[in-house]
C-alpha cells in the first residue's frame, strides 16, 4: 500500500477502540483478523495508481476527496462525535488500519453546511439538517432509556443494538421525535448519507474491486467479469462480523409493506 | 468562441479555453444575444430533451429564438467528471416535496438541470412507443387515448433515430418492427445475463440497443468506450444529449441559449395571449424576455409548477388551467431493480448500463389480471447506487453492508420498466415552501392503484425468473420508480386536457407545451426518444404556420411536411444501409380533427 | 419443393457406389495424383498459374468483403468511406472469377479491381490510424485505443487480396506455352498511356513484370509473406489480448508469426531458407489457421450470450470467424513463394 499521507479526521481516530473485540473474525479459528491497510478481496489493487489515465477534472475531484477533508461547521462537536460513533456502526471500519479509515462525518457535515440536498424531501420530514439533529437526539434518548448512558459512552455491542431498533422501525424511546419524523425515512437518510461518503472514496473502490474513473481510458474486457489488464483478480478470504454483532444478519427493513421505500438513485 | 464576455456569462472563458463538448467537439461560433427590449419570435423555457430539439429546429428555420435554461451551459471537459459522487450537480437538486401513499423519489432519480436537461444523465435507452400506446383507453377501457396516433409520430421516430443516431439491432421485433441506423453494441456481462436468462425461458430479447449511444464514430463524436458512466453524463460524447447533438447547431443558426436563467412566470397580456417570460438571471436579477410565442419544456414537475406559479386574473388556478388538469395525471414508470448474485464475477460497472432489453410483456395480455405491461432492461448501478439498493433490497447495514459490498463484482442488475396508468389524484401542486428565488416549490402526490400494484408484482416476479434462469443463486429486489411523465396532458377535449395534439394550450393560442409532461399515457418504453420526436413534430408545425402560429389558432387542419432539411448536419449519408419504411408522412393531420381541438 | 427423405437415401447410395468403384482403380489413382501435382508445381515455377491465383484473389476478396461488412457494421458505417471496402471486396471477387474464366478480364478488370482494393487498403490503414488518434486520449493511451479502436492492420490485410490479384493479372495462364515472349510483343500490347511514360521509369517495371510472368518472383512473394505474417500477428495479438488469452492456444499465432517473418525475410536473401524454412513455417501457419478457425467456430457457437439458440448473436458477439483463415492465407502465400523461382 502506497504510504500516502492521508489527513485523517480526528473524530474517527478518537473513536476507534483499541479492543481487538471489534474486529471481524476468521470463522475457522474464531480469532480476530489482523488489521489491514487494504481490506477486501483484491490485494494490491489501487485505483489511485491509474490517475494518469484520468482526465484533469476527475482527478481534481477525487484528489480533493482524498486530501481536503473539510472541518466541522454544521454540527456541534458533541453532535459530530455522536454521529461519528453512529457512522462507525453503520459502516464499521474496525478491520482497517487507522490511517486507512475513510472519514465520514466531515463530508456529511459539509453537505449540510452547504445546504446541498438530493432534490426532494418527503412530506412530513423536516429538512435534512434538522432531521439529522433530531435523529441524534432520539438515538441518545434510546441509549439513556435502555442503558442509562449517552450513546457515545456505550461500547459497540449496545450501540449496534440501538441502531438495530431503528432498522427494525421499532425504537423503544424518543417517541416525541419519531412523531415528527418517520423512523424509516430517517434511517434511510442516515444510512444513505454514510454510503454516499464511504463508497465515493478510492479506498472503498479498492476494497470492492471497482474500476473507478474511466475517462479517457475506458474498459475493454466487458464480459465474464474479466479484469482489465490493470485490475486484479479476486482473492477471497472468509470472515465474519464479531460474535456480538447483529448487523450481518440481513433482516428486511422494518416498517411493513404499507409504505414503499423507493430507490433514490437513477438507473434507467 | 465569442470574444466579448457575453451578457449572461454563459461561455466562461478562463484561460481562453474553448467551450468543449466532448473531447473533439468545440462550440466556437459567437452566440447571438437579444436584449430585454427585443420581442423575439419564440422563447423556449427549458433547454432539455425537448427544448434542445425545438431551439435547433426553429433557429435553423430562421426564427429568432431564446432558450431559457435554469441550469448551466455545460463544458463537458471542465464541468463533468468520471465519478459517481462528483456528478451530483447534473440533477435537479432544488427542493421539491414528495408525498402520498407511495411517494416518488425525485432528484437524481428523474430530472436534470442544465443545457441538455434529462438527456445529459439519461441511460440512453431509446425504444419507440408501440402503436397500442396511443389508444390505451380504446383498447383497455382504462387510462387515456392520445389525440394522435403512432403513424403521426413514426416519421419523426425515424428522423430522430438518424439525428441521435440510435444504435441497435438490425431487426427489432416489437411494436411496429423496424431496424436501427447504427449497429448494435458489444454486450457487457449484464446484457449477457439478460439474454441468457430470456433465451433459457424462450423469451425473445434484443442486444446492443436500441440506445442513443454511438457504436461507431459520428462526426466530432467518438464512439462509446464502455466505461459505464452514462448516468453521470458522458464525457466522451458517445451518448447523445441535446447539448451535443442539437444545441451547437442551434447556436450556429443564431439561437441564444441563456443559461442559469430560471423562469418564474409566463406573462399574460390583455388580449388573452402571452407576452413573454419573467425569469431570474444568473445574478438573481428578475428580468423579462418578451416574445411572440412561448413554449414550455420544463418536464413533468417544473412545467406544471411554472403554470401554477403563473396564475393571474382570468386564470386563478394556474395559467392555461381552465380545465383544472394542470399538474394532474402525473405518472412514473415502475422501475424496480432486481439484483442477482452469481458465482462467476460480473463487474457490472463495465459497458453502458443500457444495452439489452425485452419488450415481450409490453402489451395487455388478457390472461393476466391487469391492463398494459412492462419491459425488462439492463441496468448497471455503480457502487453508491448499488449500496443504497442493497440497503433496501437486503436490509443491509453495518457489517452486512460491508460484506455484500465486497461482493459488488458478483452482482448483476436488471430493471423492470412497467407502465403505471394516469390517475387524476396523482398530481403536482404548489407547496408552502419556497425556493431560493422565493417561488413556491412543487409538491408531488403519488399513490399506486390496483392495476399498478398487480402489474408491478407480476413484472417483478418475471424479472426474478429471468435472473434465476440466467443462473443467479441469490435474488433480491428494490422497489423504484423511473421516468416522470404527465402533468399537462394533451387531448382533444379542452375540458379534460391542457394542450392539443401539437402542444398548443387549449386556453392560450400562443402558449405551447412540449416535453414529457404532455403525454397522456407512458407505455412501457423509456420516454426520451418520443419526447424528442414530438418536439421535432411540433417544430415542423410551427414552421409551417410561420407568423400565423403566434397569431391565432388555425381553423383548418394543418399537415406540416417532414422537414428533413432542418436536421443537424451529418444526419444523412451514413449509417447502416437498410430498407426504410414506406410510410411517408401522409397520416399527419388528426383524423378529421382540427389541431385547434375546439372544433 | 420439399426434398423427401427417400431422395437423400438414394443420393447417399449412389455416392457410396461411386466411391466403391473408384477405389477399384486405386492403383492408377495414386500416380495420377502425383503426376498432377508435379505439373501444378511446374506451372507455378513457370508462372503459369494465373487462373488459380485469380480464383484465390477472388476468394480473398469475398472473404475480406464479408469480414469487413460485419466489422464495419459493428462500427455502424459512421463514416462514408467505410462503405468502400464493402463494395470493393465483392468487386475483386467478381473480377477474380471472371479473370479465371476469361483471359481478357484477367488483364483488364482484374488489375483494375485489384489496384482499387490495394489502394483502399492503404487508405483504410490511414483512416484507422486516424481513428485511433480521434478516440478519447488518442495515441497517448495507445494500448487501450488500439485494442478498442478500429483494427489498425485489417485494411492492409484486405489490401493483400488486391496484391494477389495484381500478381495474378501479370502471370501467364496454365495453358499458355512454356516459353513466351516479352511483354508488348503479342496481343497484349502495352497500353498507350504506358508508352507515354518515360522509358527509364517503365523499364524496371517491365523487367519485374516479365519475371513475374515467368514465375521468377520468389523474393517478392516471400516479402509479402513476411508482411502478411506481421499484420496478422499484430491483429491476433491485440484481439487475443483483449480476450485476456483465456485459452493457451491463443498464443500460437503470436508465437508463430515471428518465425514466419524471419523465414520470409530470410528467403529474400537466401534460396536455402526459401526452400526449407519457408515451406515448413508456412505449412504450420496453414495448420494454425485451420485450427483457429475451428476454435473460433466453436467459440462462436458456444460462448456467446444465448448460446446455440441465438445464432445471430454469434456473428455480432462471437470471435471473428474468418480472421484465422486470413492467417492461413499467409501460410498459403508462403508455400507459393517457396515453390517459385528467383529472379536471378
Ligand atoms: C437516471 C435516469 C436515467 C434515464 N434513462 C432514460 C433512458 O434510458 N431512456 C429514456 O428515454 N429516458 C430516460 N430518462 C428520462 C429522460 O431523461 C427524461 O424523460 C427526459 O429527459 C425528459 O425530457 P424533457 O425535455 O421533458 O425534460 P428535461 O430534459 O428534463 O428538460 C427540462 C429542462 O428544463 C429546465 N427547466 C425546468 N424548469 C425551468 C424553469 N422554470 N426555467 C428554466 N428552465 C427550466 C430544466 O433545467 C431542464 O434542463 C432517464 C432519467 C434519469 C433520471
Ligand atoms: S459507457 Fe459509453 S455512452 Fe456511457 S458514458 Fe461511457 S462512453 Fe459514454
Amino acid at each position: 500500500m502506497n504510504k500516502r499521507k492521508h489527513r485523517h479526521a480526528d473524530l474517527d481516530a478518537e473513536l476507534s477502540s483499541p479492543d481487538l473485540d471489534c474486529q471481524p473474525i476468521d470463522p475457522q479459528t474464531g480469532q480476530p483478523l489482523p488489521l489491514r491497510a487494504q481490506v477486501g478481496y483484491y490485494p494490491g489493487y489501487q485505483t489511485l495508481r491509474q490517475q494518469r489515465f484520468w482526465d484533469a477534472a476527475t482527478r481534481d475531484v477525487v484528489m480533493r476527496r482524498m486530501h481536503e477533508v473539510p472541518p466541522i461547521r454544521f454540527f456541534t462537536l458533541a453532535e459530530a462525535r455522536q454521529l461519528a460513533a453512529v457512522a462507525a456502526r453503520i459502516i464499521p471500519q474496525d478491520d482497517r488500519e487507522l490511517a486507512y479509515r475513510i472519514p465520514i462525518v466531515p463530508w456529511i457535515d459539509e453537505r449540510l453546511h452547504s445546504g446541498r440536498i438530493d432534490g426532494y424531501r418527503y412530506e412530513g420530514m423536516p429538512a435534512d439538517g434538522e432531521a439529522h439533529r433530531l435523529g441524534l437526539q432520539a438515538i441518545n434518548d434510546i441509549a439513556r432509556a435502555l442503558h442509562d448512558k449517552d450513546f457515545i459512552d456505550l461500547t459497540p455491542p449496545p450501540q449496534e443494538g440501538i441502531l438495530r431498533t431503528l432498522h427494525d422501525d421499532n425504537p423503544p424511546a424518543g417517541h416525541a421525535i419519531w412523531a415528527r419524523m418517520p423512523v424509516q425515512r430517517y434511517w434511510m437518510l442516515l444510512v444513505q448519507d454514510c454510503i454516499e461518503v464511504y463508497y465515493a472514496h478510492p479506498f472503498a473502490w479498492d476494497e470492492i474491486g471497482y474500476g473507478g474513473p474511466a475517462y479517457p481510458r475506458g474498459y475493454m474486457r466487458l464480459q465474464h467479469g474479466q479484469p482489465e489488464p490493470w485490475e486484479k483478480d479476486e482473492v477471497r478470504y472468509s470472515w465474519r462480523a464479531p460474535k456480538w454483532s447483529v448487523s450481518q444478519e440481513y433482516t428486511p427493513l422494518g416498517g411493513g409493506h404499507d409504505t414503499i421505500t423507493p430507490g433514490q438513485e437513477g438507473t434507467h | 468562441m465569442v470574444k466579448d464576455t457575453s451578457l449572461f456569462g454563459i461561455f466562461r472563458k478562463e484561460n481562453d479555453q474553448p467551450h468543449q463538448l466532448g473531447p473533439m467537439q468545440r462550440l466556437d461560433v459567437p452566440m447571438r444575444h437579444y436584449t430585454d427590449a427585443d420581442v423575439v419570435d419564440v422563447v423556449v423555457v427549458g433547454v432539455g430533451s425537448a427544448g434542445g430539439v425545438l431551439v435547433q429546429r426553429l433557429a435553423k428555420a430562421g426564427w429568432r429564438v431564446v432558450g431559457l435554461e435554469a441550469g448551466p451551459f455545460w463544458d463537458t471537459e471542465r464541468d463533468w467528471v468520471s465519478d459517481e459522487a462528483g456528478s451530483h450537480n447534473l440533477y435537479w437538486n432544488d427542493l421539491r416535496i414528495t408525498g402520498g401513499k407511495d411517494p416518488l423519489a425525485l432528484g437524481a432519480n428523474n430530472s436534470g438541470k442544465g443545457v441538455g436537461g434529462g438527456s445529459v444523465h439519461w441511460a440512453g435507452f431509446t425504444p419507440r412507443f408501440h402503436p397500442s400506446d396511443f389508444r390505451v383507453y380504446r383498447e383497455d377501457g382504462i387510462g387515456a387515448d392520445w389525440p394522435i396516433s403512432y403513424e403521426d409520430v413514426k416519421p419523426y421516430y425515424e428522423l430522430l433515430e438518424r439525428e441521435i443516431p440510435v444504435a441497435g439491432p438490425a431487426y427489432y421485433p416489437w411494436g411496429d418492427p423496424h431496424g436501427y441506423i447504427y449497429g448494435p453494441h458489444p454486450l457487457g456481462q449484464v446484457g449477457a445475463v439478460l439474454v441468457n436468462g430470456c433465451t433459457t425461458l424462450g423469451i425473445r430479447s434484443v442486444a446492443g440497443g436500441p440506445v442513443a449511444i454511438l457504436s461507431g464514430s459520428h462526426g466530432d463524436r467518438p464512439h462509446c468506450i464502455y466505461r459505464g458512466f452514462c448516468i453521470q453524463g458522458c464525457k466522451v460524447g458517445a451518448k447523445q444529449s441535446t447539448l451535443i447533438s442539437h444545441v451547437p447547431d442551434a447556436v450556429a443558426h443564431g439561437a441564444e441559449i441563456r443559461a442559469n436563467a430560471m423562469a418564474a412566470r409566463i406573462n399574460l397580456g390583455n388580449d388573452g395571449r402571452v407576452t413573454g417570460v419573467t425569469y431570474f438571471d444568473h445574478a438573481g436579477q428578475e428580468r423579462c424576455q418578451r416574445a411572440k410565442l412561448v413554449i414550455i419544456s420544463g418536464y413533468a414537475i417544473e412545467t406544471p409548477r411554472l403554470l401554477l406559479n403563473s396564475a393571474t386574473t382570468g386564470y386563478p388556478q394556474g395559467l392555461a388551467n381552465s380545465s383544472g388538469t394542470v399538474g394532474r395525471y402525473l405518472m412514473a414508470q415502475a422501475g424496480n431493480v432486481i439484483l442477482g448474485r452469481f458465482d462467476e464475477p460480473v463487474r457490472m460497472y463495465k459497458a453502458p448500463p443500457a444495452h439489452a432489453l425485452t419488450e415481450e410483456f409490453y402489451e395487455t395480455d388478457r390472461r393476466r389480471d391487469f391492463a398494459r405491461g412492462f419491459s425488462i432492461q439492463t441496468v448497471g448501478p455503480l457502487p453508491i447506487a448499488f449500496a443504497k439498493q442493497m440497503m433496501v433490497a437486503k436490509g443491509a447495514w453495518g457489517w452486512g453492508l460491508r460484506e455484500v459490498m465486497m461482493d459488488y463484482n458478483h452482482w448483476s442488475a436488471l430493471g423492470l420498466l412497467g407502465e403505471i396508468l394516469p390517475w387524476a389524484d396523482n398530481r403536482v401542486t404548489l407547496a408552502t415552501e419556497t425556493d431560493q428565488f422565493g417561488l413556491p416549490v412543487a409538491h408531488a402526490h403519488f399513490d399506486l392503484h390496483d392495476n399498478d400494484h398487480k402489474l408491478i408484482e407480476f413484472g417483478k416476479n418475471t424479472v426474478m425468473e429471468v435472473m434465476r434462469a440466467a443462473g443467479a443463486q441469490e435474488i433480491v429486489q428494490e422497489p423504484r420508480y423511473a421516468h416522470l411523465i404527465g402533468g399537462a396532458r394533451m387531448g382533444n377535449d379542452p375540458a379534460t386536457s391542457v394542450v392539443d395534439g401539437w402542444g398548443r394550450t387549449h386556453d392560450i393560442p400562443n402558449l405551447f407545451i412540449c416535453d414529457g409532461s404532455i403525454f397522456p399515457t407512458q407505455g412501457a418504453a423509456n420516454p426520451g426518444l418520443t419526447i424528442q420526436a414530438l418536439a421535432a413534430r411540433t417544430a415542423d408545425y410551427l414552421i409551417t404556420l410561420g407568423a400565423e402560429a403566434a397569431a391565432f389558432r388555425p381553423g383548418h387542419t394543418v399537415m406540416p411536411p417532414l422537414r428533413t432539411e432542418l436536421s443537424p448536419a451529418q444526419t444523412t449519408g451514413r449509417g447502416v444501409p437498410r430498407l426504410t419504411s414506406r410510410t411517408p408522412n401522409v397520416h399527419i393531420g388528426l383524423g378529421g380533427l382540427a389541431p385547434g381541438g375546439k372544433a | 419443393m420439399a426434398v423427401k427423405t427417400g431422395d437423400w437415401v438414394h443420393g447417399a447410395w449412389q455416392l457410396g457406389r461411386f466411391a466403391w468403384r473408384s477405389t477399384r482403380h486405386r492403383r492408377t489413382l495414386a500416380p495420377t495424383l502425383v503426376r498432377d501435382s508435379v505439373s501444378v508445381v511446374q506451372h507455378i515455377r513457370e508462372g503459369r498459374f494465373q487462373r488459380s491465383l485469380a480464383l484465390i484473389a477472388a476468394f480473398a476478396g469475398l472473404l475480406g468483403g464479408v469480414e469487413v461488412t460485419s466489422e464495419h457494421y459493428r462500427g455502424s458505417y459512421g463514416q462514408r468511406v467505410m462503405y468502400t471496402p464493402v463494395i470493393l471486396g465483392p468487386l475483386l471477387g467478381i473480377a477474380g472469377v471472371l479473370g479465371a474464366i476469361n483471359r481478357r478480364a484477367a488483364r483488364t478488370l482484374l488489375p483494375l479491381a485489384s489496384c482499387l482494393m490495394l489502394g483502399d487498403g492503404v487508405l483504410g490503414f490511414f483512416f484507422h490510424i486516424r481513428g485511433v488518434a480521434r478516440k478519447p486520449g488518442g495515441w497517448r493511451i495507445p494500448v487501450f485505443n488500439i485494442v478498442m479502436g478500429p483494427p489498425l492492420f485489417a485494411p492492409l490485410l484486405l489490401g493483400i487480396g488486391g496484391f494477389l490479384g495484381i500478381i495474378a493479372s501479370l502471370l501467364r495462364r496454365e495453358d499458355d506455352p512454356i516459353h513466351e515472349l516479352a511483354w508488348g510483343t503479342r496481343w497484349h500490347r502495352r497500353p498507350a498511356w504506358v508508352e507515354a511514360l518515360p522509358r527509364r521509369l517503365t523499364r524496371e517495371g517491365f523487367v519485374v513484370g516479365q519475371d513475374i510472368r515467368e514465375g521468377r518472383f520468389q523474393r517478392i512473394l516471400a516479402g509479402a509473406t513476411a508482411l502478411s505474417a506481421l499484420l496478422n500477428g499484430a491483429e491476433a495479438l491485440y484481439s487475443h489480448y483483449k480476450n485476456r488469452f483465456s485459452y493457451r492456444i491463443q498464443w500460437s499465432p503470436i508465437l508463430l508469426s515471428p518465425a514466419i517473418i524471419a523465414a520470409g525475410l530470410g528467403a529474400i536473401w537466401s534460396k536455402q531458407v526459401a526452400r526449407t524454412w519457408l515451406p515448413i513455417v508456412s505449412a504450420l501457419a496453414l495448420l494454425d489457421g485451420a485450427v483457429g478457425f475451428g476454435y473460433h467456430l466453436r467459440g462462436g457457437l458456444r460462448h456467446h450470450p444465448g448460446g446455440i439458440k441465438q445464432p445471430l448473436h454469434m456473428v455480432m458477439y462471437g470471435p471473428p470467424l474468418f480472421a484465422p483463415l486470413l492467417y492461413a492465407a499467409t501460410g498459403f502465400i508462403g508455400l507459393l513463394a517457396s515453390l517459385l523461382r528467383r529472379a536471378d
